[in-house]
């Protein structure tokens, strides 16, 4: 097994010269190609705390599932594969964010029906726990088959989707 | 979806139907995919080359001969489907997990199509990419074409409509559990019929005292004193009847009540046993606690405390309404006039204490839930010194407990003392509107001490009902909850007519299983036969996938699709608790039960001899030093075994697996935490015992599994070797890779010792 190649805050503060290269193929596939010059299909670019750290720790996935590359924070690579890597995390992170709370049921599992950037949607919440609030009146709502949805600033939404949201909590 | 878009041709059969949820820019849309036997029919998805298209309604369609290839993949929180003709990618949609299972079977059958089975997939026994997968094949000269739309959705959440209809609605099925005893209920409302009415003379009475004794003889009329006599003891006795009939009242409905709310419990728990594992997974302990013990107990004393005193308290206020109007009709107006509006106010509040008891209920419940967690726990909490944390983590529940509860009490402090006002307001409106009724003459003095006297009981009545509104809230809330619980549906569930397989000869057949845990597939496509009394090896590194097929062997789950069955017959078709008296099982983790070790061995077999128990603890290699134990096969072994070394608990479980002499074994890791020299004498034990059994057996330690006549390598949900043991060191794959492995560490250690 190769061993990811790790890029140290310490060590590089812009590294011009990657261990590392990326590049996209048709259809919006990544490939890969590592430090020893082995390329790798179809790579997949994840976070690692996508909830707590979202822009930290980023990881490059190959297809069977072998970690290719650990990147600790996004600041320090150079902007051209940072931007890259961003595009792709967009198109492939599916994080709506909530616009207005329509109805918010009793009981449990929650019933939320609301309205989000990306068009009007209904999913069940299994318990309170997978609502997480953020220090800064945002939150992270998790369903049950684990999409999330973000709420920004609970402060921002009106009234009645507010009430009900503090409701759920 | 309608049946006329797809524009089917004659005899075209619909496999599969699927729906895709999100477009290119990930906004949420809605459009099928749908598979038939010649083509692959979907509404335009988002487009493979970043152009857009614009009108979702056109739908296109693939003859299925050219497409080579339908791959779906769901790794990060999107799901992607392409579609490849000569291995160029054509078309592609994009999905939510939601929709991950409908569009897996779809991909299922696809995959089935294509790689030239001539069968249709969905109709052949045993394979069920859906349980309730709709059509069946139909002939294919049937000039119709079949759709059914419904398998895409039946893994999209369901959504109930009005919350506070359905605590309506659960209150309401509470009734059902009072029927087996009707007779008791409604000699309780007879009784408290009675006792309201008897309650209702006492007034009446007054009224004559007043008018034809009290005030005659003020008057100057002489009134013989006897008369006095006469009505005092008509007061006396109907007191006395109120009294003697209202206890028997709330002894009756109480006793309803209580019985009601055991049923409750016992129906709850046994509901919950009969749920498969996956409902389990899902749900914390501390929250199941709470709902069959503390939500039953609220259920109870709304039954046979508040309802009693509820039914009563109505049947008062109407009676009363009804003598007021016999003795003065105007006076009765101007009496109940406020009334409607303390039921308006009862409306008001009512679905605000609801809504706050439910939150009191989930909070109390995860406050359980902290300490169902951390008691068990309670190593690795002191191991790490985190006492402190789970403290404070169980003062935060605490707290939302408290907050729960001060909200709620918010809303009933400013609730209650409100109508005690209007009860003093509607006394004042009284003694004004008598006053000037008496001064008119239309009402005598008598009438209206009768009235005084009705009022206030009247307002009394008024008063409890409404502190009756929380109790009645709070009980509807827990009667949900529970309802929850009754309302799950095992995912495991037996056929109408389960076969009865008795003891089963223990030919065990994987054909073609996948397996799920919601969107992420764990087991991709597994085909085994094991033959009754073969030992198979299963082997792999960990998160393989191991454990998993050993579940659907003990049918702990179903497979997603394809089929496991027994001596011929899909478990499916089997009933389950006959079915597992043919297995024996250890699981990964071993789990005792609070109990003696006798009883712990006993647990499959509970009518065991002594015996029988001590050669099974012989055979498990346990014998010697259970008897070391204080009390030996006596000894208590503390909640989930808790007293006893990793090693012993796992030579229970063994022993627990033998007693029940099972046709088939699974061992998961049986002999993971016993030293080399116990479990040569184990291993030799269960050679013994393997002989006649189907055993498929987990390990690690490969040395474990030398006896195993055939070994099978799991990797990544997939079966990549099957051989015996020599023949897999022959051929130097992934086995000879973990065997050597192992010997070499064996080697180094014995070097370095
Ligand atoms: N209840 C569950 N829900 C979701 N995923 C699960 C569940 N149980 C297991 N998994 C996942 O399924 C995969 C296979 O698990 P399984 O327990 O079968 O592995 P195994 O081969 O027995 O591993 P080990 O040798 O470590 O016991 C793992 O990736 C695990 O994360
Ligand atoms: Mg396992």
């Amino acid at each position: 097994m190769e061993l990811p190649t790790k890029i140290e805050p310490e060590t590089t503060d812009l590294p011009t010269t990657l261990q590392w290269r990326l590049e996209r193929k048709s259809h919006g596939r990544l490939d890969c190609v590592d430090a020893r010059g082995q390329r790798h299909a179809d790579v997949d670019v994840l976070r690692a705390f996508p909830i707590s750290a979202p822009n930290d720790a980023v990881a490059l996935i190959a297809a069977d599932g072998s970690e290719l590359v650990w990147i600790e924070t996004l600041t320090v690579i150079d902007p051209a594969v940072r931007a890259m890597l961003e595009a792709e995390l967009a198109s492939r992170e599916f994080l709506p964010v909530i616009r207005s709370i329509e109805s918010v049921s009793d009981g449990e599992p929650t019933e939320w029906h609301v309205i989000t950037d990306r068009g009007a949607t209904r999913f069940k919440v299994a318990h309170a726990d997978d609502i997480l609030c953020q220090s800064d009146s945002g939150a992270f709502i998790t369903d049950t088959f684990g999409v999330r949805y973000r709420i920004p600033n609970a402060m921002d939404l009106d009234p009645d989707s507010r009430r009900r949201f503090e409701k759920s909590l | 979806m309608p049946l006329g878009r797809l524009g089917l041709e004659t005899g075209e059969v619909v496999l599969a139907a699927c729906r895709f949820d999100l477009d290119a820019s990930l906004n949420f849309t809605d459009g099928w995919i749908v598979l038939t036997d010649r083509r692959l029919l979907a509404d335009l998805p988002a487009s493979a080359d970043g152009e857009e298209h614009s009108t979702a309604e056109t739908l296109r369609a693939w003859p299925l001969d050219a497409l080579t290839q339908l791959d779906v993949r769901l790794r990060t929180g999107v799901g992607r489907i392409e579609l490849s003709q000569d291995h160029r990618v054509i078309a592609r949609w994009l999905f939510t997990p939601a929709r991950a299972k409908a569009i897996h079977s779809l991909e299922d059958v696809f995959d089935q199509r294509l790689h030239g089975q001539s069968t249709i997939a969905l109709g052949t026994p045993g394979n069920s990419t859906h349980n309730d997968s709709p059509k069946k094949p139909v002939e294919q000269n049937n000039p119709t074409p079949i759709v059914s739309a419904k398998s895409s959705d039946d893994d999209e959440p369901s959504f109930s409509k009005d919350s506070s209809e359905a605590s309506w609605r659960a209150l309401g099925r509470l009734v059902t559990f009072a029927r087996p005893h009707a007779a008791v209920a409604v000699l309780g409302g007879v009784l408290s019929l009675a006792g309201t009415a008897a309650a209702l003379v006492p007034p009446y009475l007054t009224m004559p005292l007043v008018d034809q004794v009290l005030i005659p003889r003020q008057a100057g009329q002489p009134v013989p004193f006897e008369r006095v006599w006469w009505y005092l003891a008509g007061l006396g006795i109907a007191a006395l009847a109120a009294w003697l009939l209202s206890w028997a009242q709330s002894w009756t409905l109480a006793w309803v009540g209580e019985r009601v709310a055991a049923d409750l419990r016992v129906r709850t728990y046994s509901h919950m046993q009969s749920l498969s594992l996956d409902f389990f997974s899902g749900k914390r302990t501390g929250d199941l606690m709470s709902r069959v013990g503390s939500d039953t107990d609220r259920i109870n004393t709304f039954l046979s405390v508040h309802l009693i005193e509820f039914s009563s308290n109505v049947m008062l206020v109407l009676l009363t309404a009804g003598v007021l109007t016999a003795i003065s009709p105007t006076l009765a107006i101007v009496t109940l006039a406020p009334f409607p509006l303390v039921v308006w106010l009862v409306y008001a509040v009512r679905e605000r204490l609801r809504r706050g008891f439910a939150r009191s209920s989930v909070a109390w419940a995860d406050m359980t839930s902290a300490l169902a967690d951390t008691i068990p726990g309670i190593r690795v909490v002191k191991a790490f010194a985190q006492e402190s944390r789970e403290i404070d983590r169980f003062r935060a529940t605490n707290d939302r407990v408290l907050e729960a509860n001060d909200r709620v009490n918010v809303v009933w402090a400013f609730f209650g003392p409100l109508v005690s006002l209007f009860s003093e307001v509607g006394l004042l409106v009284v003694w004004a509107a008598g006053a000037w009724l008496v001064f008119s003459g239309s009402v005598t003095v008598g009438a209206l001490t009768a009235f005084l006297a009705y009022i206030s009981r009247f307002y009394g009545r008024v008063e409890s009902m409404i502190r009756m509104v929380p109790a009645t809230q709070r009980a509807a809330a827990s009667a949900q909850r529970i309802f929850e619980i009754l309302d799950c549906t095992p995912t495991v569930a037996e056929v109408p007519h389960p076969l009865n397989p008795g003891r089963v000869k223990g030919r065990i057949e994987i054909a073609g299983v996948h397996f799920r845990y919601g969107p992420r597939e764990i087991l991709h496509g597994i085909d085994l036969t094991v033959e009754p009394g073969e030992m198979i090896g299963l082997v792999g590194t960990s998160g393989s996938g191991k454990t998993t097929l050993a579940n659907l062997v003990c049918r702990f789950y179903d497979p997603s699709s394809g089929s496991i069955s027994v001596d011929g017959i899909d478990l499916k078709q089997l009933s389950i608790p006959e079915y597992r008296r043919n297995l024996g099982c250890v699981l990964q983790e071993p789990f005792l039960f609070f109990g003696t070790v006798a009883e712990n061995i006993a647990y499959g077999r509970p009518d065991a001899s002594r015996a029988q128990i001590v050669s099974a603890a012989r055979a498990a290699g346990a014998h010697e030093f259970i008897l070391a134990l204080p009390a030996a096969y006596d000894s208590r072994v503390g909640e989930r075994g808790g007293s006893l070394s990793g090693g012993e608990r796992q030579r229970l479980s063994i022993a627990r697996a033998l007693l029940v002499d099972p046709a088939i074994l699974v061992l998961d890791e049986a002999t993971s935490s016993v030293d080399a020299e116990t479990e040569a004498i184990i291993q030799s034990a269960i050679d013994r015992l393997v002989a006649g059994r189907t055993t498929i057996a987990i390990a690690h330690r490969l040395s474990t599994l030398r006896r195993a006549d055939r070994l099978v390598v799991l990797d990544a949900g997939r079966i990549i070797e099957i051989g015996t043991h020599d023949e897999l060191l022959a051929a130097n794959g992934a086995y000879a890779r973990l065997y050597n492995a192992q010997t070499k560490a064996a080697e180094q250690a014995a070097a370095g010792a």
